[in-house]
């Protein structure tokens, strides 16, 4: 059947379009950080990545003649991504911490900082200290040391955890909640730069010593990182280029707040291009599975019993689970690059969904229509393949695309395992522009454009199969 | 011929639907097997058409065990119509002919196309050619599944309730065009409908209880039963 070798065909091609990635590569220098905690790292007018860690980043390839390569990735995971060896080290703006060396060797300190509370200029709550912040909403970003601190030391303050900075500021902006902590340097960058309402109140919390944690395993890569950051610090290559981002005076007026409007384009469109191509691998990848799993779930008795009960038992798990747990399970347990991780997730995902929906096609089929086949000769395959299927496969046309538009949907949980999809690239626009409203309202009517024409689809579809008298019952 | 054997038939709830029943259905003509409702036609039929295996005796059709028969072949000497037709609601008249001339006995397309309107324009329905079955009525539903069995050229056709779907007046009409269908192959029509099964077999049966109560000739058989 060509169909079989154009999925194949297709998703063979999107996986080599998708590897190889990361590529860990002896002489690359691969890096990860968020891409969003200016000014460390967010993107710039042009789109790409910048910051103070970019440049640490780069500096230190340079050092130790490797290509540098920066990989953007969800902070909550980014240890978990160093430690399934996703990339070489972080230079993410990490604080050293006793628990974080249980599981990773950090570099000397490259910039020392500190937490530090920032509220609203206004001062609603009439606060100046975190010891008058109990029982206030005080927001992090989530899997920051910052929440481990003020869970542990003041547990009578509302902790509430944000995925980026650029949602915390909005938030404070509108007064939702009542200050955040952040990086001393981070939330000063803020105030000077984006204009932002917010001032600094008490002492610092804490200080911190800010390190590149790479695997245990890997000494020799922790020496040259080392001896390139006492070189960069001897140089005055350091101090360059903490003057660049926190010297006196606005950096450069253009860093902030602005993105070019083309730029913000070829973002979004990329992203969404990206999110459809893995929808689009996924559901083929999905359906071609779902039709013979479908099959075998309608033996519920004869030979094939102990086959219907493991897909039986796999569907039912893979329908129970959260997408984003098989999502990160695939990416880090399995240690799959994002791409294939990605695609293989969604399609084994959207398999378990729409082979429930193919048993449903196939036990709607009237038995009457097998048993007229069978009254003029055909085969049992024809049957299935000219009498059976073709009716079946109407009948679930419809919740099919429901299934269709649900993995569509979905892709935005890719963004998860560093996938520059479309809520990615609008994450990275917002971290930039402030403008989270704006772009994720954009982000949301993209997916729509896509999702209302099918879902109309679906409806006509529905009522003409009903007009022709598919289906018994 | 098929000869039918002391065949009894039983369901696994134990109900003795077909018990211990001999008929013969002659080469040619039409033959009718008649009976109250739940008497066991659509049972035996079931049996005649290897859908349910006799618990019990033999069937024969020209000699041979049915039983024993290879599958293609069997199907291809025995039609059978069901009470609820079975057309496929997803192929126009023209398809659902064409489908097993190509399939199973291994016709070109243009071949299949031919013979399958030439059948319809002899059984004069070729303008229902293009329709979808939820498009046409009962009556010319009945007569397409008909066609449909008689483009396979069978030497039997088995017709279950042949007129389930008819009212009085196309009921007439039906059993004349059926009458003159029997060039083509002999007819074994299962039916509750004794005015049709008079007005279209020379012979039959009387079924009651899964056991045959009457036989021989339409009107000596709906005489017998007239007088009990
Ligand atoms: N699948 C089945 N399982 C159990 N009993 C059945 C089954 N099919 C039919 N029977 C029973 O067998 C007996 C004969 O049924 P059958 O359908 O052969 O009768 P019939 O003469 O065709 O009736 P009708 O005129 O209503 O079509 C009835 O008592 C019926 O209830
Ligand atoms: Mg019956």
């Amino acid at each position: 059947m060509h169909y079989a070798r154009i999925i194949i065909t297709l998703t063979l091609a999107f996986l080599t379009l998708a590897g190889p990635w990361p590529a860990t590569a002896e002489e690359e220098f691969v890096t990860a950080l968020t891409g969003k905690f200016p000014p460390f790292s967010y993107y710039d007018k042009q789109g790409n990545l910048a910051g103070f860690d970019v440049d640490v980043s780069r500096e230190i390839a340079q050092r130790i003649n490797q290509k540098s390569q920066i990989i953007a990735t969800e902070w909550d995971g980014i240890l978990a991504g160093l430690l399934a060896e996703k990339y070489d080290a972080i230079i993410g703006s990490m604080a050293i911490t006793p628990v974080r060396q249980e599981s990773v060797d950090f570099s000397t300190p490259y910039y020392h900082s500190g937490a530090q509370l920032f509220i609203h200029r206004d001062n609603p709550n009439k606060v100046y200290s975190i010891s008058e912040c109990n029982g206030l909403r005080i927001a992090v970003v989530l899997g920051e040391t910052y929440q481990h601190f003020l869970e542990e030391k003041f547990p009578d303050v509302e902790v509430v955890t944000l995925k980026s900075g650029a949602e915390i500021f909005a938030m404070l902006e509108q007064k939702r909640i009542t200050g955040f902590v952040t990086d001393r340097l981070v939330g000063a960058w803020q105030v000077k730069e984006a204009g932002r309402p917010f001032v600094s109140v008490g002492d610092m919390l804490y200080k911190e010593r800010i390190g590149i944690p790479v695997r245990k395993d890997r000494p020799e890569l922790l020496g040259q990182i080392n001896k390139a950051l006492a070189a960069m610090e001897d140089d005055g290559t350091m101090q360059r280029i903490h003057q660049r981002y926190f010297g006196l005076g606005k950096t450069s007026s253009s860093k902030l707040g602005t993105m070019e409007p083309s730029v913000i384009a070829t973002k979004l469109l990329k992203g969404f291009a990206v999110s459809l191509g893995i929808a689009f691998a996924a559901i083929l990848l999905g359906f071609a599975l779902a039709v013979p799993c479908g099959l075998l779930l309608t033996f519920r008795h004869g030979s094939l019993k102990p086959i219907h009960f493991l897909i039986r038992a796999f569907v039912d798990f893979i329908r129970g689970t959260p997408v984003l747990i098989q999502l990160l399970f695939v990416w880090l347990g399995l240690g799959f690059a994002p791409f294939p991780a990605a695609i293989l997730t969604l399609g084994i995902c959207a398999m378990a969904y729409m082979a429930e929906v193919v048993r449903a096609g196939l036990m709607s089929v009237d038995p009457g229509q097998d048993l007229g086949a069978k009254a003029l000769g055909l085969s049992p395959v024809d049957r299935f393949r000219f009498v059976v299927w073709p009716q079946a496969f109407r009948i679930a046309i419809p919740p099919l695309m429901n299934c269709v538009v649900s993995l569509i949907k979905d892709t935005a949980l890719v963004s998860i395992i560093s996938i520059p999809e479309l809520i990615r690239e609008a994450q990275s626009i917002i971290s930039v522009t402030f403008e989270p409203g704006l772009y994720y309202l954009i982000a949301g009517l993209m997916f729509f454009a896509v999702t209302f024409p099918l879902m109309k689809l679906s409806d006509r579809v529905e009522r003409s199969i009903k007009a022709k008298g598919f289906a018994h019952d | 011929m098929i000869e039918v054997q002391n065949v009894a038939y039983t369901y696994a709830d134990g109900t003795k639907a077909v018990n211990d029943v001999s008929m013969t259905f002659p080469e040619q003509g039409i033959f009718a097997v008649m009976g109250l409702s739940g008497s066991g036609k659509t049972t035996l039929l079931n049996c005649i058409a290897r859908f349910l295996s006799p618990k019990q005796g033999e069937i024969i059709l020209d000699g041979q065990d049915i039983q024993e028969m290879k599958e293609i072949d069997f199907r291809q000497q025995v039609g059978v119509v069901f009470q609820h037709l079975n057309l496929f609601p997803h192929m126009n008249v023209l398809e659902n002919m064409m489908l097993a001339l190509e399939r199973v006995q291994g016709k070109t397309k243009a071949a299949a196309k031919a013979e399958s309107l030439e059948m319809l324009e002899r059984l004069n329905i070729a303008e229902l050619a293009q329709s979808y079955p939820a498009q046409v009525s009962g009556g010319q539903a009945q007569r397409v599944a008909i066609a449909r069995g008689l483009a396979l050229k069978p030497k039997f056709m088995l017709l279950d309730e042949p007129t389930s779907a008819l009212d009085a007046a196309t009921t007439s009409d039906f059993a004349r065009w059926l009458r003159e269908l029997q060039a083509f192959t002999s007819f074994i029509i299962v039916t509750h409908d004794l005015p049709f099964a008079e007005q279209t077999a020379e012979q039959g049966v009387f079924m009651e209880s899964g056991q045959v109560q009457e036989r021989g000739t339409l009107a000596e058989v709906l005489k017998n039963i007239d007088r009990c």
